[in-house]
């Protein structure tokens, strides 16, 4: 009786094994078909900071070349993991791709297709918009060293504004973000002891302050709470009318981050970098030729699988990106990149093929 | 063998039958398979995990459970004990709120409540566990936060400001004390609708023979129905915590996230959970994406730990009443 039981499993028990594998190869393959999205459509995923200029392509683009665009605002680090694992046509990313990054995707290239500028928000009730802010009180506050907005040191580039004794609450971006990068690279620049305590990334052990997913959740966290300044891309604080500072450039002056703030901090760096094609265009000298910079611009960038099945696609609209998609920045403050940027993107995009 | 036999169906039964069933051999079969490949499952994630952790594991080995750094040092030094902190102070604080709280709403509604108000309260008390946790979580920030910092936080550091968890006033609504009041919200639907069960479940006989004796109300409960539920409340005391330990997406929302240890309950923090949420896309380096799962390792732990005492005291139970 005992062996009969024993035989009468074991065929189950392979069957049941075979039913397993046969399941486990079918979710394989309609995953896979997800995976690729279908004919006249691209897919991208990625960074906020672009979501806006890339809603503007989108119609004009389909209108245009019949090509479906589709674009999800994931964040910089979604856009990379993304693109590494297959799931879009193209990432983006505000922060250039670390070595490790680059690894992980497996044959990926980086361009720079967009160019903006990363606000100082804050939520001061009853003061003016466009108050004066310097790198080094910025450094500061995210050390935790300056605590209250009657600093004599805020005070110092406030001269007239009447300042309240409230505690300054600085907020930061807790999952992985460009614009952190963006502003912690500038931060770099200003201050040594955040250069060396902290340093740059798309996440680092922020000192002092309350982190909050998503520009989104700093903007919220920033205009719910008296007293508190965060960063995120000038058109989300437009769009969401926060108020913004002017911040001290090299040259002394108090830059807007505005489209000739932005402008004149664009040809700070001309020097690609050879693996990302990264632009450093942050805290640009102190000339002239620089004087009206606002100093915490950033390029955004686009990364694309080498061997991809949509590069016929893909390569149009990326060319059609650089250059006749520039213009529809302006009024959503991306001011058109210089034509050497133009030129290094085109020249990468080459290497993309079926 | 005997009694063995008549219990266990499958094979056994069919072949007594003598005849083949297509059906309860295609039942067995998948059922057989869906057991099979929820085990199978497990085992693949926990491999896949201690493979993923592995870099970090073997650069930090166990000094990272007390190392409190989060890409120090030009990001090569990583450590949970922050976030070790941040989980055991959120989840038992959320614990110690849920726990009688619930069971006053289990009592009530099993003990005290006309029925009304039982047939309405307690479909509807079940119904918090049904609100998606990203969506509590919009709620922490847009609500919650603000009315901490306006109105409940200064109150609560007015009166017991001298306390070390409540020495500052909370100047954003981001803090451990958010993150333990989201918890609280969601371990009590789990917490409360086991205990109401558990106290159906005390046989009437011995209420009533208390009540004969000239038990008040109170006394029937901490005499009677306490003692009879003792261990049911224990273990759902721990799988609500095993709720609270494992939430990411609602906390990673409120909390703050700040790599620090305060015991200022009204100060940011973070849990393991939470921080793997936050950066596990996009992390800068292979070290930082090793180390987050290496706060995944910890994680599973922790709620295996929890499950296992769970079970085992809910066996223990069953063994004392002959329930099988």
């Amino acid at each position: 009786m005992k062996e009969f039981v024993t035989r009468r499993k074991r065929p189950l028990g392979v069957l049941s094994v075979l039913v397993v594998a046969v399941t486990a190869v079918a979710v394989g393959l309609t995953t896979g078909a997800q995976a690729r999205s279908s004919a006249d459509e691209l897919k991208g995923a990625g960074a906020t900071f672009p979501a806006p200029l890339i809603a503007a392509w989108q119609t004009r683009y389909e209108a245009a070349k019949g090509v479906k665009i589709s674009y999800n605002p994931i964040g910089s680090g979604g856009g990379i993991s993304a693109i590494s694992n297959k799931t879009v046509d193209f990432g983006a990313s505000d922060a250039p791709m670390t070595p490790d990054q680059f690894n992980t995707c497996g044959g990926c290239v980086e361009l720079p297709w967009a160019l903006s500028a990363t606000s100082i928000m804050y939520n001061l009730p009853g003061l003016p918009n466009n108050l004066h802010m310097t790198g080094p009180i910025l450094a500061g506050i995210y050390l935790g060293q300056i605590k209250k907005w009657d600093d004599p040191k805020i005070k110092a580039v406030n001269k007239g504004v009447n300042l309240p004794s409230t505690d300054i609450t600085p907020v930061y971006r807790s999952d992985s973000s460009g614009t952190s990068f963006n502003f912690t690279t500038y931060l770099n620049t200003v201050s040594r002891q955040w250069k060396s305590q902290v340093g740059r990334g798309t996440t680092v052990n922020w000192p002092a302050g309350v982190g909050a997913r998503g520009s989104a959740g700093v903007s919220g966290v920033v205009s719910r709470t008296p007293g508190a300044l965060g960063y995120a891309d000038i058109a989300y604080a437009l769009k969401n009318h926060l108020k913004f500072f002017s911040v001290q450039n090299r040259a002394k002056k108090f830059a807007r981050p505005g489209l000739a703030g932005i402008k004149a901090a664009a040809l700070a760096d001309r020097k690609f970098n050879p693996q990302s094609n990264e632009l450093s265009i942050v805290n640009p000298p102190g000339s002239k030729r620089f004087a009206k910079a606002y100093p915490i611009c950033t390029y955004t960038y686009v990364i694309l699988r080498i061997q991809s099945d949509k590069a016929n696609l893909l390569k149009p609209f990326i060319t059609w990106a650089l250059t006749t998609g520039q213009q529809y920045g302006r009024p959503l403050i991306f001011e058109p990149i210089p034509k050497y940027v133009v030129a290094r993107g085109k020249a990468t995009l080459k290497k993309v093929h079926p | 063998m005997a009694v063995a036999q008549e219990r266990a169906p499958g094979p056994a039964a069919l072949q007594r039958r003598g005849r083949f069933r297509p059906g309860d051999a295609l039942l067995y079969l998948v059922t057989c398979a869906a057991a099979l490949s929820g085990a199978l499952l497990l085992a693949l994630i926990t491999r896949e995990i201690l493979v993923e952790a592995w870099p970090a594991m073997q650069k930090f080995g166990l000094s990272f459970l007390t190392t409190q750094a989060w890409g120090d040092n030009n990001k090569t030094l990583f450590g949970a004990k922050s976030f070790i902190f941040g989980t055991a102070v959120t989840s038992f604080g959320a614990l110690l709120l849920a726990t009688p709280l619930s069971l006053a709403i289990a009592l009530f509604l099993t003990e005290l409540a006309p029925g009304w108000i039982k047939r309405v309260v307690a479909p509807l008390i079940d119904l918090l566990a049904a609100i998606p946790s990203v969506v509590l979580g919009l709620w922490g920030i847009l609500v919650l936060g603000p009315f901490i910092t306006g109105t409940l936080g200064p109150a609560i550091h007015g009166t017991l400001g001298w306390l070390p968890i409540f020495a500052s006033k909370p100047t954003v609504g981001s803090n451990m004390f958010a993150a333990i009041l989201i918890l609280t919200i969601m371990m009590v639907p789990i917490i409360s609708s086991i205990c109401r069960e558990l106290f159906v479940s005390v046989p009437s006989e011995l209420k009533d023979g208390a009540l004969a004796l000239g038990a008040t109300r109170w006394e029937v409960v901490k005499g009677v129905v306490f003692p009879y539920a003792r261990a049911g409340i224990a273990a759902a005391m721990i799988l609500g915590l095993g709720r609270a330990v494992g939430e990411a997406i609602a906390v990673t929302q409120v909390i703050g996230n700040n790599v620090a240890i305060h015991a200022d309950l009204f100060k940011p923090g973070d849990t393991l959970a939470s921080r793997i949420a936050g950066q596990y896309q996009g992390a800068d380096t292979a070290l930082q994406v090793a180390s987050l799962v290496y706060l995944a390792v910890i994680l599973l732990v922790f709620s295996l730990i929890a499950n296992l005492t769970a079970q085992l005291i809910v066996r223990r139970v069953a063994a004392r009443h002959n329930i099988r």
